[in-house]
């Protein structure tokens, strides 16, 4: 339905994204945890530098800590978390940063590149795609994680070259795709395995 | 259409231009909140999501039991490949072995137990059907219970032992369909071993007779491993020549250099006269040759055996040069030529070509024995099955077990298996799918698959020392409430008639665990360590046995030979032979609800999805059938209504029909698919082993004026391979312009 509006508008206007607000289980605030205790989103997040996935941290993790943090302890949210421990059931998050099953994206060589290679600051590099989570209570999807708009971000920092054959493959897909004037050797050779790709994320 | 709102107005508006043209090709965004994530409470430090870790496990889809290793990430078993430790398939694994998760995953795996209750099977908890189990199998009289299990082996093969000694009975029945007990009777008069160790590689020379080696026959991952190494040539040897002689071709058949299609029966006659021309030639030693094998090859000069077999003076010239020529050779004998009356005496003499090429303690050695009988494979025959019936059709059977074989669907007709299980009072049946045997049951338990479940295996060939295979669970249960490990069943009635034996073991696991750990110092390297020994044997996944080789004997035992039956008179009822065809994908039927094995294209015919008849081109000329013509396939037990294939591939008075399909009741991917030519079988049997003779139908085809069309991947229309729609696909060069015959 999207497309058929999309063909019928056919309009190349840029928008600020804004994905719904998800009710969880429990109403986890990320604003405490990664903005009043500035604690590193890879601290709970800990599968991000080492997986595909990010994943939610293992409810383990959760009590590990506010065993000991006597003060919150009478909170609504925070005797949810211990009934789930209790039962030592896992907390039925909804997922917000879905990719479709077609769609392979590395949570591991985004953190490695940009934090430990460049280091980057880790709110700066999450929030490339996530935005500024310290502000939010739940996750709310802020970018629609598409392939244009992936490509979008690759492309403003490494556009690919008109010249040699590596363009071919995303131009086919990507007729609109802004192209170099470099040739392709002058293309940085570890970015230009990006997603210039199609395998890299399409496998 | 009212659900669009305002937002999704704007981000579609944000998309405009470029992606207006290319939006249908996938510009996919996910909702928020719509699935759940997948989250841990208290997860091992290995187990991080989206990376995968390993198991080693045993691959049960065939009885080579290749050792398995399975990548398992976020709780589920994704994918199979070889495990380099076993020795059997050195990290290769065949399609069927991959195809072992969709038995896992199938949609159609029973959930629950059934008891039958006032004529149909109903679902009940697993604490009813475990008590139905005890209670009505404990009411079975001394003598009058039986367990038909499939070839079983390892400490499972124990306990199935067990369960049938502490229900107050001997009758333990391995039933397979697809047995090669002729071979293994001949092997073992003819070389001391039911399953002499085969060294392809060092061989110059295969002749096969009929023996399907690189796809179906006795441990195809490993013989095609070593099939490799016989093709490549090296200093010291040349690239190995491949003979393959038999009725219908096979997979090994299409790759060997020279296919002889012989006439279904005859391969002993040929391989006698093929000792005769190599004993009567000079300078050939003789010596270890077993002397009934040598007199009664004097009998079999060229012109007779031309003349019977088929096979031309000049191919049988050519056979016995290559034969002198090339050395060492192995002489291999698979079902096409012992499924006949005299099948023994057709092993025996393809056997004994080993002794009178010198091939053995060359390429023909002698595995190590198993120091405990008790766990060592029970490879299964078709003779169990009709003693199974015997005793049934006798009235003798109050209680049977049934596991791991479908009797309903692979016994042939003639047997009435159907109607004689009514004999029985209490039918147990442990299945994962509710095949047609399980449906006759009065119990039905409904069993993990095999990657969910515990086990030990011995593998009937053993290419290196002796070998013990692990298998263990790749993942959790799938259906914890509804599935069950058959050990711990069989355990639960062991506690219950044994008390004092079992009692010690909470489950299978704790019985495998304790009988291993305690019997450690028999195997190679095991460490001082209990726990360590355990450890290590389930990451590695095989177990070796301390056992010393052993030695040829530099001497044949004496054999008989009888060949009474093996001329054929032409018989014009029944003027064609039926070869029910063996395909890696299918066996016996039991993976036919595998739809990757339904898709997977037939090796040479390339259909998909369904059986047929293969029909050499010259019949169907002078009977004037055309591919897709649905033929009636008749033999004196049954018939067959089946597509008709044009295949070069068959002698042209042999019918092949590929088994596996025509199920009635297995799954949505088997049921009324094809044909099931198990069910037109006649009565013969080998004299010698009272095996069911496979090969040894007769039967007459016929056209019923009905057409289909085959769906196969070379194309609908007939004779589309030979031009492949002229695009070149797979670029070819008839024989004749290739001089194989220079060298074969």
């Amino acid at each position: 339905m999207q497309a058929l509006a999309a063909l019928a508008l056919g309009l190349a206007t840029s928008l600020a994204y804004a994905g719904d607000k998800v009710e969880q289980p429990i109403e986890f605030p990320h604003d405490v945890h990664a903005g009043k205790m500035g604690i590193n989103c890879m601290y709970c997040h800990t599968y991000a530098r080492r997986s595909r996935v990010s994943g939610i941290p293992p409810l383990r993790k959760c009590i590990g800590c506010h065993q000991s943090i006597e003060s919150v302890k009478d909170k609504p949210r925070i005797k949810k978390l211990f009934e789930y421990w209790d039962k030592k059931e896992a907390i039925p998050f909804k997922k917000v940063n879905d990719l479709p099953d077609f769609v392979r994206f590395s949570h591991e060589r985004h953190i490695q590149r940009f934090y430990f290679q460049l280091g980057r600051p880790v709110e700066e590099v999450c929030g490339y795609c996530h935005g500024n989570v310290r502000g939010m209570t739940v996750d709310v999807k802020v970018e629609p994680l598409t392939m244009g708009w992936c490509v979008s971000c690759h492309q403003k920092d490494h556009p690919n070259s008109k010249v040699g054959v590596e363009a071919v493959s995303a131009r086919v897909i990507f007729p609109r795709m802004e192209l170099s004037e470099q040739s392709a050797q002058g293309v940085n050779a570890e970015t230009s395995h990006g997603p210039n790709d199609c395998w890299q994320c399409h496998k | 259409m009212k659900n669009f709102e305002r937002r999704d107005f704007l981000r579609v508006l944000g998309w405009g231009g470029a992606s207006a043209s290319v939006a249908a090709c996938g510009y996919t965004s996910i909702d928020s909140g719509v699935e759940t994530v997948k989250s841990y409470v208290e997860p091992e430090d290995f187990n991080i999501p989206g990376v995968g870790v390993y198991y080693a496990s045993t691959c049960t889809q065939c009885e080579a039991q290749c050792g398995v290793v399975g990548r398992v990430r976020d709780g589920r078993v994704l994918k199979l490949e070889g495990n380099t430790a076993s020795g059997i398939n050195r990290g290769k694994l065949c399609g069927l072995g991959q195809a072992s998760v969709q038995h896992h995953y199938n949609p159609d795996r029973l959930r629950a137990p059934l008891l039958r209750d006032g004529g149909t099977l109903k679902p009940v908890s697993w604490t009813e059907a475990t008590s139905a189990l005890l209670d009505r199998s404990a009411a079975t009289k001394d003598g009058r219970f039986a367990f038909l299990t499939g070839p079983v082996s390892g400490h499972l093969k124990v306990l199935v032992r067990n369960t049938t000694e502490s229900l107050g009975s001997n009758q333990h029945f391995t039933y397979d369909p697809l047995s090669t007990r002729v071979n293994r009777v001949a092997a073992d008069q003819l070389f001391g071993a039911e399953s002499p160790r085969l060294v392809l590689d060092q061989a110059q020379l295969i002749v096969s007779f009929g023996a399907d080696f690189l796809d179906t026959w006795v441990s195809p991952v490993h013989f095609a491993g070593q099939y490799a190494r016989f093709r490549r040539a090296t200093e010291s040897k040349p690239r190995g020549v491949l003979v393959q002689i038999e009725p219908r071709m096979t997979v090994t058949g299409a790759n060997a250099d020279r296919w002889i299609a012989i006439r279904p029966g005859t391969e002993g006659v040929l391989a006698l006269g093929l000792a005769n021309a190599l004993l009567s030639a000079k300078g050939h030693a003789g010596g270890a040759v077993p002397p009934a094998i040598a007199t009664a090859a004097a009998a079999f000069d060229k012109t007779r055996v031309t003349t019977e077999t088929g096979v031309s003076a000049e191919v049988f010239d050519r056979l016995v040069r290559l034969m002198q020529e090339r050395a060492p050779s192995v002489v291999l004998s698979g079902p096409s030529a012992e499924g006949h009356v005299h099948g023994s005496a057709n092993a025996q003499a393809i056997l004994a070509l080993n002794w009178v090429l010198g091939n053995v303690g060359k390429t023909v050695l002698l595995p190590p024995k198993l120091p405990f009988e008790q766990i060592g494979p029970e490879s299964g025959d078709t003779a169990s099955l009709r003693q199974f019936a015997a005793a049934l059709a006798a009235g003798k059977l109050d209680t049977v077990f049934i596991h791991d074989v479908n009797p309903v669907y692979s016994a042939p007709a003639f047997l009435k298996m159907k109607e004689l299980l009514d004999k029985a009072h209490f039918k147990v049946v442990f299945a994962q799918y509710l095949d047609e045997t399980a449906k006759e049951a009065d119990l039905v338990l409904p069993i993990d698959s095999a990657l969910e479940d515990w086990g030990t295996h011995v593998p009937a060939y053993q290419p290196e020392g002796i070998e013990i295979t692990m298998q263990q669970p790749l993942m959790e249960r799938l259906y914890p409430e509804g599935t069950r490990s058959i050990g711990d069943v069989l355990l639960e009635v062991l506690k219950r008639r044994r008390p004092e034996e079992y009692k010690g073991f909470a489950d299978y696991y704790a019985y495998l665990h304790a009988a291993l750990v305690k019997n450690r110092a028999a195997f190679v390297g095991a460490a001082g360590d209990g726990e360590q020994f355990w450890t290590d044997a389930l990451s590695k996944g095989v177990l070796q046995v301390n056992a010393p080789e052993q030695h040829v004997p530099a001497k044949a035992a004496s054999v008989e030979l009888d060949f009474a039956g093996a001329a054929q008179a032409a018989d014009s009822k029944f003027p064609f032979s039926l070869a029910p065809a063996v395909r890696a994908g299918m066996r016996d039927g039991r993976h036919a609800n595998l739809p990757w094995l339904q898709e997977t294209p037939d090796t040479l015919t390339t259909i998909v999805w369904d059986s047929w008849a293969e029909v050499h081109p010259a019949t169907a000329k002078r009977l004037g059938i055309v591919d897709g013509d649905i033929i009636e396939v008749a033999s004196a037990s049954g018939s067959l209504r089946v597509q008709a294939y044009i295949f070069p591939g068959v002698h042209p008075d042999v019918i092949g029909v590929p088994l596996g399909q025509g199920h009635e009741s297995m799954g949505r991917y088997a049921d009324g698919r094809g044909v099931n030519p198990f069910q037109i079988l006649d009565p013969v049997f080998d004299r010698k082993t009272g095996e069911l003779a496979m090969y040894a139908t007769r039967v007459h085809i016929g056209k019923t004026g009905v057409r289909g069309r085959v769906v196969k991947d070379e194309g609908w229309k007939s004779g589309a391979v030979k031009t492949q729609a002229g695009r070149k696909l797979v670029v070819t060069l008839s024989a004749d312009k290739a001089k194989l015959s220079g060298e074969v």
